[in-house]
Parts: structure tokens; sequence; C-alpha cells
């Protein structure tokens, strides 16, 4: 066998695998954007389940829905004309989540917009706190010295090792 | 008996309305006569409502299906385990249940203040019966479980009627774990009436100090610990009974059990701030407030039919008089603060942004959003529909993409959290601190990535979980090696001392822990797989490592229902490792159907098998198989957390040994300790128990 005929024989045993390998791709991504599509598929028939978690065996609903989505699958048409499709069928309640357009994007907005709030509200609030703190000191550096007394040195000391003992609890 | 439960609730609601407005006269006139009346009058209630639900039961185990939910919710062929949990699986026996546990709270709580606090337990008393007064107000006139069943007699006249058997127990019901997860979970909702109480019962006596935060933690901590485990445990209900191969569906029902867990958490959080600091005195009362309205509100929402629900079983018109219970008492709450929050007014002040005073703040931060985000998708189709007129799904995809994230900032707040000390924590500690657990942390994630994970959330959820784990633990080391050096006692004993002597601080460790196991435990969901076929005997399915062959499928017959049985043999690298017997149930008194999961549980994963029905294209069974890894980890890390909450409540041994050795002059021995030394004051400022 000489070489060119050897080559040929590999990329022709090479075609053929590969074709027949393209249905069990195509299978299994349409298995896969089936799943992922219908995720984003709410079931109709009430049970508040995603339309592939609806586990009710002859469900008037999922069952015929799940045909629909494999139908559009194999018809190769694209994520959002699917979905569309859906939306235009059964209204906006087939989708599992609010739509990112118009009134109903809110709700996505809703915890974002709470978050900014709240940090700002924290951040403020840590600042001012901060203020107030660097106000005490400052008041306090500039109030009368206590009359020096050996009650007073005592204190001191016992006032600096509990800083001490409490840095030593807080730190480590 | 039935006679006898109706007039035990009314003689508990004339009671409830003297306790309340001989309270008010108590608070008015001061007089001790009065107030020990109205205490009095607090405890008969309770009482009264325990004849109440005692009666019920035992017409439940007596069959009397002359009782219209008696006959609607249980039949003699029940088990006496469901007739028992019968009592709280419709609307007026689950209000009435939720009397019945609020009177045990108010009874605990009125008996164990008895005589003390004299300035605040009038006003206390009088919010508790208020909230009672609600319930026996369903119990009695709205929803009442004791009403008779009357069918139309001659000339159309109505006459009392009985039936020979009843409907039976919803069979979705009919699990073992009904019996345990509506009272835990209801004890969740019920316990946070004592602080809501306590609270507003401060605000409105203005009593000083932080006393009633004190004297409501453990309380709190209790309803907490109750609330955790109800969610976990209706989560594995739901697991184990719905079928659908998943524990969480983001319900409405579900949300509404979540809602007051993460705002009470956020208040134990930062009760920590006012009792160390006394900071943050507004927030902590409006936390209170917001828990207990959350309980009121998720009940609102799933029993008045606002929101569709697997779990509402109890659903009907009573919606309103919940929206007006909640109106009230935002507006009592609104009054309360706007006429006494001079009272509340603290010296808040802090040092740095380095400090576990913002790590407070940032927690409190954060379970508030994730409250609100989870408030706003269960409400949201509400409000599409009030405002455009169509109704909108809010379902996981939604929650999921919304809460993961904040989850994962949660997690990172738990690890961080232990290690900023309070007022100031120096950079160069915090990178002591931090380097390893991070280090870890990154490690063990660089290990998962090369081993071929690609998920960003588990990779994070991995990385931050082992932070987590090494912080704890390594708290628990610093801890434990100081007493070691001093007693000589090795490392575990020495940290079983160290956790006895503070129970709350590492009691709350624990319970972080536990969290992180429940992280885990979820994270695993990305990783799930599932397989569905019509199988006859003989036949095969591959999912993941198994093989699943279907031996044969029979129906055997109970005295409650008839149920189709699959037998499979499962097979693991060509070895049969078990069988699994997935069932499916009919229940002929109330013609329903429910199924019995079977599942193969391990730390690594769960086979999880259900025997889904019949095929009547193909008259096969049809068995869908799942493979769920590391749920196991969630129930796991529900039980750490609840004994972690357990231990926080121990009293601090520390404290009792420091007690006794001052009684004894400060020299005595210390009874029941390992080294029989003195203790010295001296001895425990060594440790580093400062800051919970």
């Amino acid at each position: 066998m000489t070489k060119r005929r050897r080559l040929a024989l590999i990329c022709a045993a090479c075609v053929g695998l590969a074709s027949s390998l393209v249905p069990l791709h195509v299978e299994a991504q349409k298995t896969e954007r089936g799943k992922s599509l219908g995720a984003k598929l709410m079931c109709m028939c009430g049970c508040g389940q995603i339309l592939t978690q609806c586990n009710h065996i002859n469900c008037p609903s999922s069952g015929p829905m799940l045909k629909e989505l494999d139908a559009h699958v194999v018809k190769g048409e694209a994520d959002d004309l699917i979905v569309q499709d859906f939306v235009q069928e059964y209204g906006e309640k087939v989708l599992s989540a609010p739509p990112t357009k118009g009134f109903n994007s809110i709700a996505w907005y809703i915890p974002g917009v709470a978050f900014a709030i709240g940090l700002g509200i924290v951040i403020t609030l840590i600042r001012l706190w901060r203020q107030r703190d660097v106000a005490r000191l400052a008041t306090a550096s500039g109030a009368p010295a206590i009359p020096h007394t050996a009650a007073s040195d005592l204190r001191e000391v016992q006032l600096e090792r509990a800083r001490r003992q409490a840095d030593r609890d807080t730190e480590d | 008996m039935d006679l006898f439960g109706s007039y035990a609730l009314l003689l508990a609601f004339a009671f409830a309305l003297y306790a309340i407005f001989g309270g008010i006269a108590a608070i008015i006139t001061r007089r001790p006569l009065l107030i020990k009346s109205a205490r009095n009058a607090g405890f008969a209630v309770c009482v009264l409502i325990w004849m109440g639900i005692g009666s019920l039961w035992y017409l439940f185990f007596t069959d009397n299906f002359s009782m219209a939910y008696v006959a609607a919710h249980s039949n003699r062929a029940l088990s006496p385990y469901y007739k028992f949990s019968a009592l709280w699986s419709g609307q007026e026996g689950s209000l009435l249940f939720w009397s019945f546990l609020l009177s045990i709270y108010v009874f605990s709580a009125l008996f164990a203040y008895r005589g003390k606090h004299p300035e605040l337990m009038p006003y206390v008393g009088v919010v508790l019966a208020g909230v009672q007064i609600f319930f026996l107000t369903m119990n009695n006139f709205i929803a009442s479980p004791f009403q008779v069943l009357v069918g139309p007699g001659a000339g159309g006249i109505l006459h009392l009627a009985t039936r020979a058997d009843g409907s039976g127990l919803n069979p979705l019901l009919q699990y073992p774990e009904m019996a345990i997860h509506p009272p835990t979970l209801y004890s969740g909702y019920t316990g946070f009436t004592i602080p809501f109480a306590f609270a507003l019962g401060a605000l409105l006596g203005r009593y000083p100090g932080e006393k009633w935060i004190h004297l409501t933690r453990r309380w709190t901590m209790i309803a907490w610990a109750f609330q955790s485990a109800g969610i976990l445990l209706g989560a594995h209900w739901a697991y184990a009974v719905l079928g659908w191969g998943g524990y969480w569906g983001w319900d409405p029902v579900e949300n509404a059990s979540l809602m007051p867990w993460l705002t009470g958490t956020a208040f134990l959080h930062s009760v920590i701030m006012q009792e160390k600091r006394g900071m943050m005195r507004v927030w902590n009362v409006w936390l209170v407030f917001l828990t207990f309205m959350l309980c009121i509100l998720g009940t609102s929402l799933t029993r008045s039919g606002a929101v569709n629900s697997v779990h509402a079983f109890a659903e009907s018109n009573i919606g309103h008089w919940f929206w007006g219970f909640l109106l009230l008492i935002v507006i009592v709450c609104v009054a309360a603060y706007l006429k006494n929050r001079d009272y509340l007014r603290s010296d808040n002040q802090l040092d740095s942004m380095l400090s576990r005073e913002s790590s407070f703040l940032f927690n409190n931060l954060i379970l508030l959003v994730a409250c609100i985000a989870v408030l706003a998708g269960t409400l949201f189709p509400v409000l599409s529909e009030a405002v455009r007129g169509s109704k909108i799904s809010v379902g996981p995809p939604f929650f999921n993409r919304v809460n993961i994230p904040i989850a994962m900032f949660l997690l990172f707040l738990t690890g961080v959290g232990p290690l900023l000390a309070w007022r100031k924590t120096s950079v160069e500690s915090l990178r002591k601190n931090f380097g390893f657990p991070l280090i870890g942390g990154i490690v063990a994630a660089a290990i998962a990535v090369a081993l071929g994970l690609r998920e960003f959330y588990v990779t994070l959820c991995l990385l931050l979980s082992v932070f987590v784990t090494l912080t704890i633990l390594g708290e628990f080391y610093r801890g434990a090696r100081v007493i070691s050096a001093r007693t000589g006692s090795n490392i575990f004993s020495s940290a079983a001392q160290l956790t006895m002597r503070n129970t709350r601080r590492y009691g709350g460790y624990v319970v972080h822990f536990g969290m992180v196991l429940v992280f885990i435990g979820i994270s695993g969901q990305a990783f799930n797989q599932d397989k569905q076929m019509d199988m006859s005997a003989g036949s095969e399915m591959t999912l993941g490592p198994y093989n699943l062959y279907l031996q044969n499928y029979d129906t055997t017959s109970e005295a409650n229902y008839s149920a189709e049985r699959a037998t499979i043999d499962v097979e693991k690298n060509g070895r049969s490792v078990m069988m699994l017997y997935p069932t499916r149930r009919f229940y002929p008194s109330n013609q329903e159907s429910g199924t019995m999961v079977a599942i193969a549980s391990t730390l690594r994963e769960d086979l999880y098998v259900v025997y889904a029905g019949t095929n009547p294209d193909t008259n096969l069974p049809v068995i869908h198989a799942y493979l769920n890894p590391l749920v196991k980890w969630i129930w796991l890390g529900g039980a750490v957390v609840v004994l972690g909450t357990i231990l926080a409540l121990l009293p601090n041994r520390q404290a009792v040994m420091v007690l006794s050795t001052a009684a004894a002059g400060q020299s005595a021995p210390v009874p029941g300790s390992a080294h029989a030394a003195p203790v010295s004051y001296s001895a425990r400022s060594q440790l580093p128990d400062g800051h919970d």
C-alpha cells in the first residue's frame, strides 16, 4: 500500500467515523438545548414547576409542551424565537423568570437597587460614626487635665494594663 | 367532646380579653394585684387552649366523623401516627395548632419571669395577649375546627349528621416527617412572638438599657433553631415525597419560611453589637418587628391564595384577616417607635472600617438584601397582575441568579467576621489571621479546577467553604492552645473546655460550620443528572456509575392504600450493590396518588429513584432516576446547625466557675474541673474570649 493510498484510507475512515458521530452529536445537542430551553419555561398545568421538572405522568400540559419544544429544536430555530413562540401561545406566565424588558424587568433591579441603597447607608453610617469617634477623642484631648495624684497614676497603670489585655483578647 | 373544645376556646378568648384589658389597666394604675391577675389570666388562656387542642386530638383518635374537620382530614384506616398529625393538615386545625404552640411559649415566658421585671412584664403580657386574641378569634369565630356536620332533614330543616368514614388525609402528608416538620416550623414562627413582645413592651414601657435584649436572646435562638430545622425538614419532605428530584423550588411557602429566618439571623448578629457596644438600638428593635411581621406576612400570602404553592394545604379566604392583623401590627409598631424613639437613641461610634462592627453591618446588609430579593420574587407576580393585568411567573432561575451571589458574599463574611476584632483590626493581624485560611481555600479551588471543575460558583463556594472552615478551626485551635499550655491537657480536651467557657461564641462557630456544610451540599446541584425510561421487567437503565435493572413490578394492598412497587437491582462497577423499591401509592378514600421515592444516600451522592406511574401507551412502569451529588451534606449541615444552636444556648461553664470561686473567696478548687486548681481571674484573662 502506497503512502497516498494509506492516507486516503485514513481520511476515509475519519470521514466515516465523523459522519457516524454527527447524528449522535446532533441528538445530544438537541437534548441539552431542549433541557436548557425547558428550564426557561414553566409547566402550565398549575403545578408551578419548571417545564422539564414537571413530574406528573400524563400531565395535560408538560407532555404536549415538551413535544412542541422538541419540534422547535429539531427545526433548528433560534432560542429567542422558540421562547417568543411559547410566550405568544401561553402568555408571559410561561416564562420561568421575569423578562428583562418592560415593566416586569423591575423584578431584576429590586435586589440590586436594595443592595446599592443599603451599601450607601452602611458606608454613610460607618463614616458618620467614625467622625463622631474622632470628635469624641478631640473633645477628650481638649478637656482640662485631671490633677495628678498617686491614685490617678494607679488608675492610669490599671487602664493601660486593661487596654493591652483587651488588645490581646481581640487581636488573637 | 366537641362542645368541651369549643367552650374551652371561647373561655380562652374571654380570658385573653381580660389579660389584655386587665394588663392595660394594671400598667396605668400600677396596682400589683391587677398585674398579677392579668398575668394569671394569661396562664389560664394557655391551659384552656391546651384543653381545646386535647379535645380535638381526642375527636381524631375516636373517629368522630360528625365533626366536619375530622371527617375531612381523617378516616378509620388511617394509622394513629397520622391521626395525630392530621390535626394540623387543614386550615382550622393548623390555626389551632399555631395557638397551641404560641400558648406554650407564652406560658413559659410568663412563668419564667413571674415576679421579675415588674416595669416590663405587664407590657409584654399585653402584647402576648394581643397576639393570642387574634389567633383565638380565628379559632373561635372564623375557622373553628369544632364545626359539626349538618345535613338536610324533613321539611328542609338542617339536622346534625355523621359520616360512616372520613375522606382521609392528603397522601402528600402521609409521610413520617409530616409529624415533625410542621410543628418544628410553626415553633419557629410562633417563637418569634416572644422577642417581638419584649421589644415592643420595652419600647412602650421605655424599659431602660439593654436588659430586654439579654432576656430575649435565648428565646430568639430557640425560635431561630426551630425555624432552621423546620425549613430543612420541609426541604427534606419535598425531596422525599414530591418526587421531582429537588428539595428547594423557591415555592412561595418555602420563601415565606425563609424570609423571617433571614431577618432573624440578621438580628442574632446585630444584637451582639447592642450588647457589646450599645449600638444599633433602633435597628435591632425594627429587625425584631420585621421578623414577626414577615412571619405573619408569609402566613397571609399562603393562606389567602394570593400566591400558589404546592406546600399550601390550608388555603382559604381567611387571608384578609391576616392582612388586617399585619396592618394593625405595622401601625402599633410605627406608633410606638414614633412616640418613644428618643428612648432608642444610642451613641454609635466606630473606630475603624476594619472592625467586627463593620462586618456585622455588612452581614446585616446582605441578609436584608437576600430577604428583599426573596420577597420581591415572591410578590412580583401579584404586583405585575395588579399593574398590568396579567400574572407572570417568578421561578427558580430568577431566585438562583439573584441569590447565589448574595449567598457567596454571606459565606465570605462568615469567614471574615471572626477574624476581625472589636473596634479596630490592624492590617498585620488581618494578614496573619487571613493568610492560612485564604491560601487553603485558594489551593483547594486550584486543585478542583485542575481536576476538571469548571463551574464558577461551585469553585467559589469550595474556596470560601475551605476558607471559612479553616477560619473556624483556627479560632478553636488558638483558644485551645492557650488552655492546653496552661492546663497541660491535650488539644481536643482543651477545645472542649474552651467551647464550654464561651458557649455562645463557639456554638456560633459550630453553626457557621453547619452552614458551610449546607452550602457544600447545595453546590452539588450543579452536577445533577437524571434519566426517565419506560422499563419492562429485565430492562436496564444507566445513570452515572450505576446500572439499574428492573427485576419486576408488583402491586400490594394495605389498609389505607394500594401500591404499585418496582423492584430495582442497582449495580455499580458490575457488582450488585443494593435493591431499591420505588413505590406509587393510591389512596381510595380521597382518590389520590402519592409517590414513595427510593433514595440510596451517601456523602458522595444520592441515587434517587421514582416510580412515576404507568405509561398508558406502553403499559409499562415509568422509572425516573436522578443522581444528585452531595445532598446528604445539607441534612448533615442542618443537624450541625441545630447542635451548634443548642450548644450556644447552654450557660457558660466559665461564668459558673468564676462565681463559685468568687463565692469561696477565690481560692476553692473548681468542682468538676479536670485540674482542681484554683481559678483566678488572671487565668481567664489569658483566653481570647472577650469577643463573640
